[in-house]
């Protein structure tokens, strides 16, 4: 009696789930990431460069670690105080600072595109770097500056909705990017391990007066050099103005 | 009994309904105005993440580095001017902080829901930071905006509603104050802010776009994180209570350095080996396009940015018109039985209670008729007397329409009234069967000599420094003021209800009206401003408490009063340099000595302008007054 009653109880909150008729569809295939879309991320973004501004617009010296002084473990200063960007320039390793932990802190615009209807692409005009984020299974080994990158949409988590009880709008992409080649948090060498992990969220805002943020919220762990998970969020604001867009190679300083 | 196959079928028509029930309206509360369903719960404590500006959120950003804030001249120039041991002076150093700057402080946040008790909907969302003591409520009630003559606030007027996974809320009607911590970034009173709270799990993220007409060219977008913590961090309290930090320094004594003379101004630039230019520059110093930008910057440039541009005209003001030019009267309680009206000129003030309504200020008199409905609306007493701060016809213009319209009953058979002579005229006549007006005696004289109407002219004056009158179970004082805007200028202060009076000493709107032929001078108007300052005390970390009505404008308290007091002594401190090297008033007016105020205050065309108001200043300094 108990067990069919429960039965009764999951058959109910699944027919009347509308999560299921807006984000998989009732008796068809789920839709693809794409199609399931909460939010448009696509176009071409510019960075706000409004916090951290001096270390971000300019190369700091070496030592001057800025507001990461609070996270870094004795390693990293250590690593941080042999900063050598000649050193890096002839070993062919001028990007350091232009990996996924790195590059959305830089002064850049980015443009968000679709590559297909399970991969977004990222791409960064500073460094003309390319960031893939996957839904699904992650493809790859990753190793490169930009590591591998595991994409999902992330829902609102209010009470009952989008566990059974009515769908809360909106959502934002949430991006798990590991196995990076070791890299700069900032331009003056301040490092990041293999080991790091970085989860990211994106998420966009729509202004009165019809300017549009995307605001990625990010949090990289990395027991290595990090005492603590490196809090950070980074704006863009829209641009309808393509021309705008300037690829640059990597610059070691 | 039922049978189990009954039994299921009611559970199965139960969760039906309830599940039709909530996802038919879901996300909308029944009743609620649209976008109030809690999309995200934002109920708990919050602890900030410093892991960006670091510096600048603890000890202050440095003199100079205005990097990264889109400021445009008049901003620029503000924070150039800033001296930052300005907080030493007594009402600079228990402000609060305006709400862009609170989200970036130290210090932890609260953050928990008010319910009505009855129907559960979601009445406010309520933040407590722990730097200043600053609670911040967020009406999700779908309440209006106040209007634009009430008063300001540090944490201003904020509303909210859910837009996809994030609370949007939309704030107006804040103070002027710092848009960043310790360099003199600038926010003004007429900035409007936007922002998104989104959270990811423990992690919250407050998105902030200040929009100010007065001091950016565009928003300004900053982002600022924090983390959940799991249980009360215990610390909330931020007391603070000004004290003399220097002796004997004179009333007049503001800290701040005159356009050029920065002495700090290269620290930043030289330490971090950039170009001056760089911190200075501002939108573009967002934007990945700055290294372009300063490639071509040069030294002068860089040196011709730390004064006002020559050979332009002066900005005008860009704040909102604080009018409601409807053709109604407008009533804003103050406090207790002390009301603002706004709507026919000059504000005017009714004191209400078992006697007549005491009025201050008459306005223009094109209301007139509407001015005396409002105040039948709120009192059933005659209006028995009229004060005025000024001769001015935009305070005195419904003198004798609203005398006519009230009686003085305290005079009806008594001594005055037998006494009164014959052949005597107007408000001098008929004791008690008008309303009493009072006034400094300059008034009476300044308006007889303009030829007023007879029934328009205060006839109970006062000479010296002080009039006094209980009235209405409150003891309200005149206060003269000898040689601010005129010669006849008079401060009122009602003391139970704490609100003064300031005419035409003190407005929101415009540069003051120094009028030097009749009698005002600028050493006269600081003196009164600090008057005002004298008599004030905030109620809580530098705002309510006494409220002080303007001439013109919003509602205020000591701390747009003393904003307005370091205008007046900076602008006079630049034109008295300038004099002092002999300069002519045409190149204290070319030097454009207001640069960083005109876009709050200035006019070029209208009845007073940047241009009389500098005239003014210097004509008056060049007379030792």
């Amino acid at each position: 009696m108990a067990r069919s009653l429960f039965a009764v109880v999951v058959a109910a909150l699944l027919l009347f789930s509308p999560v299921s008729a807006q984000r998989g569809g009732r008796g068809g295939p789920p839709p693809s990431p794409r199609g399931a879309a909460p939010v448009d991320l696509t176009g071409q973004w510019v960075s706000l460069i409004t916090e951290e501004w001096r270390q971000r617009q300019f190369t700091g010296v070496k030592g001057d670690f800025g507001s990461l002084n609070v996270v870094l473990l004795p390693p990293a200063r250590k690593t941080a105080a042999g900063w050598d960007p000649a050193r890096d320039a002839a070993a062919g390793e001028q990007c350091k600072a232009y990996g996924a932990a790195g590059v959305m802190r830089l002064p850049t615009r980015v443009r968000v595109s679709w590559q297909d209807d399970t991969a977004l692409r990222l791409e960064t005009d500073a460094g003309t770097q390319t960031r893939l984020f996957t839904f699904g299974p992650p493809q790859g080994d990753g190793g490169d500056w930009q590591g591998l990158s595991t994409a999902s949409w992330d829902y609102p988590q209010a009470a009952l909705a989008g566990r059974g009880f009515g769908a809360a709008p909106g959502g934002s992409l949430k991006v798990i990017t590991t196995k990076m080649k070791p890299g700069y948090l900032s331009r003056n060498g301040v490092p990041y391990s293999g080991n790091a992990v970085m989860t990211e969220f994106f998420d966009r805002f729509d202004v009165p007066g019809g300017d549009s943020l995307l605001v990625v919220t990010s949090e990289i762990v990395d027991p290595e050099y990090l005492a603590t998970p490196y809090w950070t969020s980074q704006q863009f604001k829209r641009e309808t103005d393509a021309s705008r867009w300037r690829p640059t190679p990597c610059a070691a300083r | 009994m039922r049978s189990a196959r009954g039994l299921r079928g009611l559970l199965v028509g139960a969760l039906a309904a309830l599940g039709t029930t909530l996802a038919g309206q879901a996300p909308v509360i029944p009743g609620a105005p649209t976008g109030q369903a809690p999309a995200v719960d934002l109920s708990g404590y919050w602890t900030p993440a410093l892991h960006e500006d670091l510096m600048e959120r603890g000890p202050g950003a440095e003199l100079a580095d205005y990097g990264g804030f889109p400021l445009n001249e008049a901003g620029r120039l503000w924070a150039l001017s800033y001296d930052p041991s300005r907080v030493t002076l007594r009402h600079h150093q228990c402000e609060a902080y305006v709400t862009p700057y609170q989200m970036r402080a130290l210090g932890n946040f609260r953050i928990w829901e008010e319910r009505d008790p009855y129907t559960q909907r979601l009445v406010a969302i309520h933040l407590w930071a722990q730097t200043t003591e600053g609670h911040r409520v967020i009406w999700m009630d779908g309440r209006p905006q106040p209007p634009a003559w009430a008063p300001h606030t540090f944490r201003g007027f904020s509303t909210g509603r859910f837009v996809g996974n994030a609370l949007a809320v939309t704030t107006t009607h804040m103070k002027n104050g710092a848009l960043r911590r310790g360099n003199g970034v600038p926010q003004s009173d007429q900035a409007t802010l936007t922002e998104f709270f989104v959270r990811h799990g423990d992690h919250l993220t407050n998105i902030t776009v200040v929009s100010d007409p007065v001091y950016l060219t565009e928003p300004m977008v900053r982002s600022s994180d924090f983390a959940r913590q799991p249980v009360d961090p215990g610390a909330w309290l931020y007391a603070c209570d000004d004290g003399e930090q220097i002796l004997d320094r004179a009333d007049d004594f503001v800290p701040h350095y005159l356009f050029g003379k920065q002495p700090f101004v290269r620290e930043f630039s030289t330490r971090y080996k950039i170009p001056l230019a760089a911190g200075l520059l501002g939108a573009v110093t967002m934007y990945p396009e700055l290294d372009t930008r300063l490639a071509s910057a040069t030294e002068a440039e860089g040196q011709a940015l730390l004064s006002p541009a020559t050979g332009r005209a002066a900005e005008t003001s860009r704040a909102l018109d604080r009018e409601p030019r409807d053709g109604e009267v407008h009533v804003l309680p103050i406090r207790d039985n002390v009301y603002m009206l706004v709507g026919d000129g000059a504000n005017i003030v009714v004191q209400t209670g078992d006697q007549g309504a005491f009025v201050v200020d008459t306005g223009e008199g094109k209301l007139a008729d509407k001015v005396i409905t409002a105040i039948r609306g709120l009192t059933s007493k005659p209006i028995q007397f009229i004060a005025n701060t000024s001769f001015r016809s935009e305070h005195t213009g419904g003198n004798a329409r609203l005398g006519d319209a009230g009686q003085d009953p305290s005079l009806l058979g008594s001594f005055f009234v037998q006494a009164a002579p014959r052949g005597v005229t107007g408000f001098f006549s008929d004791p008690g069967a008008h309303a009493t007006m009072m006034a400094h005696v300059n008034v009476q004289v300044r308006m007889q000599a303009a030829n007023a109407p007879a029934a328009s002219v205060p006839a109970d004056t006062y000479l010296e420094d002080r009039r006094r009158k209980f009235h209405n179970g409150d003891a309200i004082e005149f206060f003269y003021q000898k040689d601010a805007v005129t010669d006849g200028d008079s401060l009122i202060h009602f003391r139970r209800a704490d609100v003064i009076v300031a005419g035409d000493i003190f407005t929101t709107t415009q540069y003051p009206v120094i009028d030097v032929k009749n009698g005002g001078s600028v050493k006269g108007e600081i003196r009164a401003l600090n008057e005002i300052l004298k008599k004030t005390v905030y109620r809580h970390q530098g705002e309510e408490g006494t409220y002080v009505v303007p001439g013109h404008g919003y509602l205020a308290d000591e701390h747009e009063v003393v904003e307005y007091r370091d205008m007046v002594v900076i602008v006079r401190d630049r034109v008295k340099a300038m004099i002092d090297t002999g300069a002519t008033l045409a190149q204290v007016k070319a030097a454009r000595v207001t640069a960083d105020y005109d876009t709050q205050y200035g006019a070029n065309t209208g009845p007073w302008t940047t241009d009389m108001f500098v005239t003014a200043v210097y004509d008056s300094l060049k007379s030792g007054r």
